[in-house]
């Protein structure tokens, strides 16, 4: 499963997208949310790159800034060897036939009045993908692979359950023949039952198309179960880069170990002892200085405050940004909190 | 009855049956259902959208003002009393004071215009005799209980000035203000973060230890009723098909739907690379229920004799409940 000695495909430099906070009478930018705060990574040939996080870490920002659904603020987004950030806006709209995306809540995402049809067909004209005599043939074809019926292809969202609409946002992903789908939460309003088919479903089309994602989600169990490396941000900048293995049996960064444990295990017979951090997430408009968990950090120490902690490089394909990495990799399972 | 079984148990539902009345006909949300509850203890609700957990918990409060919700048949004995029996007045005695509730979400169960100090302050004013001060005193020491930092300043924000975390716990204060003897939660960690739902989870189990509170936990999350709870009820499409305890349901679980749920979801421990192994269809749609057993359509083991009658809730060899032919030997054999 692992593909990470594939090609680059996409590579993320230095990516900031700040949002202003307008004020005042004059309503000026008084203050700005620092949503993805400089952040690097690369993405592989037909890999499954999973950014996990909770809310608002920008784990959503960032998939919407590789779209340029925002205007971003500084950085830069390379794909097939040219910037993202600097095509003009009909260059990128063709640009955006390689890289798709795939919404949390299919129904707002889905035109209300418009049949699956029109809505695949729609995307289709606009990336000029296929013939126009085969629409039919071929929309019918792509709502097959995705599970859904071609006599369905009339039909309206509202008369679809929840699973086959995200089926349909899929279809409509699919239909432009994209390289790199980003899935931004595109699991998580479903019921298990219908999450573990639409899974399932992404695990084939990878393998039948060869399709490379990005995954966003904040439900680890789903991530482990479909990704070949992870990203763990909090308040927009990234803690830890990691294959899953590693992550999974061995995280690198207190936050990464500390939200693994707060998952609530179904497993009877082997009850773990838990970290459960306290607090909330800090304001992205106020983010604390040093390293941005120190507030929650269990292991806490006076450089957390006062420094930026870079990044150690403490396995193959695993580094963590954590004053405590640098002399190696910490155990935190046998670790003893000092508070 | 053993007078010691009745003290034991502090919440008994027989039978009970829930239907909603819409254009379209009837929906039987909650289909004859049977459970208890003994005192101190917890019991877990699981089941998916539309099964119906949520209008369970809604039918003992009876909280259906401005639907076309209504109980049709059964009874709910709390402390041996039938509350479907009781008026409007009485039930709002009730409310709040013996029997509490949490909500999915805070923000949306939390009234904005008021202060959370008001909110909790309007509870205990309205089910105990206290004075002004003494109010104020209680609403702060609740706010301290469940975790809120410098409560006596906290008392004075009002519910957007609280993260979503904070919201919850001051829920919980206003749901335990009145010492109530049965607790129930709707879901109560679903819109939190997963370290947030850490600490609400924590909290919810320490404040049970200490109050003695009954609990009913409402949830589609296999993970929080591992948690959190001693019996479980597995509900699908308005029936209880599998009541167990918690050991027995992640350990050896008996019915095909049961085993389906635990086998979709994708776990944190799990090891593979392979798919995950699915319940192929949906949930069908309540205005048109199959015949028999109500999971036969998407069940990998059905014979004809499941798609004939409905199978009862019968006890296995193992103490659990099922409602399976597999376990009716006899019906079982007959078929091949």
């Amino acid at each position: 499963m692992t593909m990470t000695d594939g090609k680059v495909l996409l590579e993320v430099n230095n990516l900031k997208q700040y949002f202003p906070i307008k004020g005042g009478v004059l309503g000026r930018t008084v203050n700005q949310v620092k949503a993805v705060d400089d952040i690097s990574f690369v993405i592989h040939e037909g890999e499954t790159l999973s950014i996990v996080g909770e809310s608002g870490c920008g784990k959503s920002t960032t998939g919407r800034s590789i779209m340029r659904l925002e205007k971003p603020t500084g950085g830069q987004i390379i794909y097939n060897g040219e910037d993202l950030f600097a095509l003009s806006k009909k260059e990128m709209r063709r640009r955006r036939g390689d890289i798709q995306i795939i919404f949390q809540d299919p129904y707002a995402s889905l035109n209300p009045r418009r049949t699956v049809f029109q809505t695949i067909d729609e995307a289709m004209t606009i990336q000029k993908v296929g013939d126009k005599s085969n629409r039919r043939q071929d929309i019918g074809e792509l709502l097959k692979t995705v599970g859904i019926g071609e006599h369905q292809m009339n039909l309206y969202p509202h008369q679809f359950s929840g699973g086959q609409r995200q089926r349909i946002g899929i279809a409509r992903a699919l239909s432009v023949r994209p390289k790199l789908i980003i899935c931004d939460e595109a699991v998580s309003a479903l019921d298990v039952s219908i999450q573990a088919q639409v899974l399932n479903l992404l695990k084939d089309l990878q393998r039948r198309f060869k399709l490379t994602y990005i995954f966003i989600s904040h439900d680890l169990g789903v991530v482990r179960h479909i990704s070949d490396r992870i990203i763990v941000m909090y308040l927009g900048k990234i803690m830890e880069i990691s294959d899953q293995k590693s992550l999974f049996n061995n995280p690198g960064h207190p936050y990464t170990y500390a939200l693994l444990s707060s998952i609530p295990s179904t497993k009877m017979d082997e009850k773990k002892a838990r970290v459960i951090l306290h607090g909330d997430v800090p304001s992205p408009v106020n983010p604390p200085t040093g390293c941005p968990f120190h507030t929650r950090c269990p292991y806490v120490f006076d450089q957390c405050v006062s420094e930026k902690p870079v990044f150690y490089q403490i396995g193959e394909n695993q580094s963590a940004a954590c004053h405590l990495l640098k002399n190696g990799k910490v155990e935190f399972k046998n670790m003893k909190s000092p508070g | 009855m053993n007078e010691l079984v009745e003290k034991d148990v502090i919440l008994e539902v027989n039978n009970l049956r829930t239907s909603f009345y819409t254009d379209e006909g009837e929906v039987k949300a909650v289909n004859g259902i049977s459970f208890s509850i003994k005192e101190g203890s917890t019991l877990g609700i699981v089941g998916e959208s539309g099964s119906g957990k949520s209008i369970t918990s809604l039918s003992i409060l009876q909280l259906f003002a401005g639907t076309t919700g209504k109980i049709i048949d059964g009874e709910i004995l709390f402390k041996g009393e039938n509350l479907l029996e009781k008026t409007h007045k009485e039930m709002m005695k009730l409310r709040g004071n013996s029997i509490s509730m949490i909500f999915q979400e805070p923000m949306t169960s939390l009234n904005p215009t008021m202060t959370c100090g008001e909110q909790i302050a309007e509870t205990i004013r309205t089910h105990q005799k206290l004075s002004k001060t003494e109010t104020k005193l209680k609403a702060i020491e609740m706010l301290r209980l469940v975790g809120i930092p410098e409560p006596e300043k906290r008392i004075k924000l009002f519910p957007y000035q609280l993260s979503g975390g904070m919201r919850q716990r001051v829920m919980i204060a206003i749901a335990l203000s009145c010492n109530p003897d049965l607790l129930i939660a709707d879901e109560p960690t679903t819109a939190l973060d997963v370290t947030i739902q850490a600490q609400i989870l924590e909290l919810i189990k320490n404040l049970q230890k200490e109050l003695g509170t009954s609990l009913i936990m409402i949830t589609h999350d296999l993970g929080v009723i591992a948690e959190m709870c001693d019996f479980v009820a597995v509900m699908y499409c308005g029936k209880i098909i599998e009541y167990t305890d918690i050991r027995t349901l992640f350990n050896s679980p008996k019915h095909p739907y049961t085993v389906g749920l635990l086998n979709s979801v994708p776990s944190h421990e799990m090891d593979s690379d392979e798919d995950l192994k699915i319940i192929s269809g949906t949930v069908p749609s309540p205005y048109d229920l199959p015949t028999g057993c109500l999971f036969s359509p998407r069940c990998p083991h059905a014979k004809a004799v499941c798609h004939e009658s409905m199978p009862e809730l019968r006890v296995h060899e193992d103490g659990g409940l099922v409602s399976c032919f597999i376990y009716e030997h006899d019906k079982w054999q007959e078929e091949r």
